[in-house]
């Protein structure tokens, strides 16, 4: 990833290999297929943090959707697309991810807000109890 | 980030191969970017999701340079749609930050809470056992620890005659534990009043017992006095042998007389009416 040559070399393969899409039918780059591959282990990693949540299950689905015409494409040799396609699957995933973490952190905090409201009530009652004593 | 880079050079260079087609007015999923990039670039918690902010940034500038100079549609559509995820990935991370603050803010507060709780009831708890304390104190506990009596002419404290020598009106110092509590008792509770009244037995002339009884009375009188308990709380009385309390005819009937009583009222009003 962190090499600058191979990145740009990257770029012009796929430059190419898009050239080469719009005037014939070539084939799929290995970059596409490495995304399409990384669209596939972040999906069922989503799948495993969203769980049955309803938090993040939209966007999960979102990004099934996405990794399968990204599937499509590839075998349709549509290298542009699949790559397309695949990247937003993968950030479809993140973001299914995101939202469940999200929201599971903000039910933690409001219900240790609820309880502290209530210690304090019975704290507050308590007290009132005994001066009353 | 790089892998995007080469796809505007491929964008670019399609672009430049004279693929010109026209771009639509409005494209939703642009107005959408545009709209949530600089939202979570405002978030002062924007540093948590860099990566992502910066991500939505550059791509957006891709979609709206593509779509200034008559770029593909798909393509200003695939960097929008980049910006935009990128944008939400960013605000639920930064909401997920907000959160995690409140959370250790919320635990702060809670363990505050519970120490105040616990410190209110150890002030709870010792301000009742002072009142406890406070009642201990009272005329009536220590009048009940005496053994007193309730009547009809109020409370009762009979100080039997082994607390005197006989035929003689000097306290003995076996007396004084009990004369002690109770100065210390009526000083306290200023306004009330004790009758004292001191009473024999039948032996002996009626005028020797009541000279006797009224020395005996005026003798605890004159002991609570000594302890501080001013001489308007306290009325000594002589009764003499006419009011025994047991049968004059043997030897403990006769010590039971020998008494002197102390008679506490409720209310100090009514001392002074039973004294008239």
């Amino acid at each position: 990833m962190g090499n600058p040559i191979a990145q740009k070399l990257a770029g012009i393969v796929g430059t190419s290999a898009l050239l080469v899409l719009t005037t014939a039918c070539g084939g799929v780059t290995e970059l596409t297929k490495q995304q399409v591959a990384r669209s596939e282990t972040a999906v069922t990693q989503a799948q495993t943090t969203v769980g049955t949540s309803e938090a993040g299950a939209i966007e999960l689905q979102q990004a099934k959707e996405t990794l399968s015409q990204a599937q499509q494409a590839m075998q349709r040799k549509d290298d542009k697309t699949a790559q397309r396609l695949a990247g937003v699957a993968e950030l479809d995933a993140q973001l299914a991810v995101a939202k469940s973490q999200s929201a599971a952190s903000r039910k933690a905090a409001d219900e240790l807000l609820a309880s502290i409201q209530t210690l304090k009530r019975e704290a507050d009652r308590s007290s009132v109890v005994n001066s009353e004593k | 980030m790089k892998r995007i880079k080469s796809l505007i050079l491929s964008a670019s260079i399609i672009a430049v191969l004279g693929a010109c087609a026209s771009t639509p007015k409005t494209i939703d999923e642009l107005e959408t970017a545009r709209a949530l990039v600089p939202q979570v670039e405002a978030s002062p918690r924007a540093g948590i999701a860099a990566e992502n902010v910066s991500q939505a940034r550059q791509s957006l500038e891709r979609a709206n340079k593509l779509a200034t100079s008559g770029g593909k549609l798909e393509d200003i559509r695939y960097e929008s749609v980049v910006a935009t995820r990128n944008a939400q990935i960013a605000n639920e991370k930064i909401l997920t930050a907000q959160a995690k603050e409140e959370l250790a803010k919320g635990e702060q507060d809670r363990q505050a809470v519970v120490l105040e709780a616990r410190n209110r009831e150890a002030d709870n708890a010792r301000l009742q056992a002072d009142t406890a304390k406070q009642k201990s104190a009272s005329l009536e506990q220590e009048l009940k620890d005496l053994k007193a009596k309730k009547t009809d002419r109020g409370i009762v404290l009979t100080l039997g005659d082994v607390l005197f020598d006989t035929g003689k009106a000097t306290l003995k110092p076996g007396a004084y534990s009990t004369i002690d509590r109770l100065a210390a008792t009526l000083k306290e509770a200023g306004g009330r009043k004790v009758q004292i009244e001191g009473h024999t037995d039948s032996v002996g002339s009626d005028e020797l017992n009541q000279t006797l009884s009224q020395q005996r009375a005026d003798s605890v009188a004159a002991a609570l006095m000594q302890r501080g308990v001013t001489s308007d709380q306290i009325i000594a009385t002589g009764k003499g042998e006419g009011f025994p309390v047991a049968s004059n005819d043997n030897a403990a009937g006769r010590q039971q007389n020998r008494r002197v009583e102390m008679i506490f009222t409720d209310d100090s009003s009514r001392v002074a009416s039973d004294a008239n």
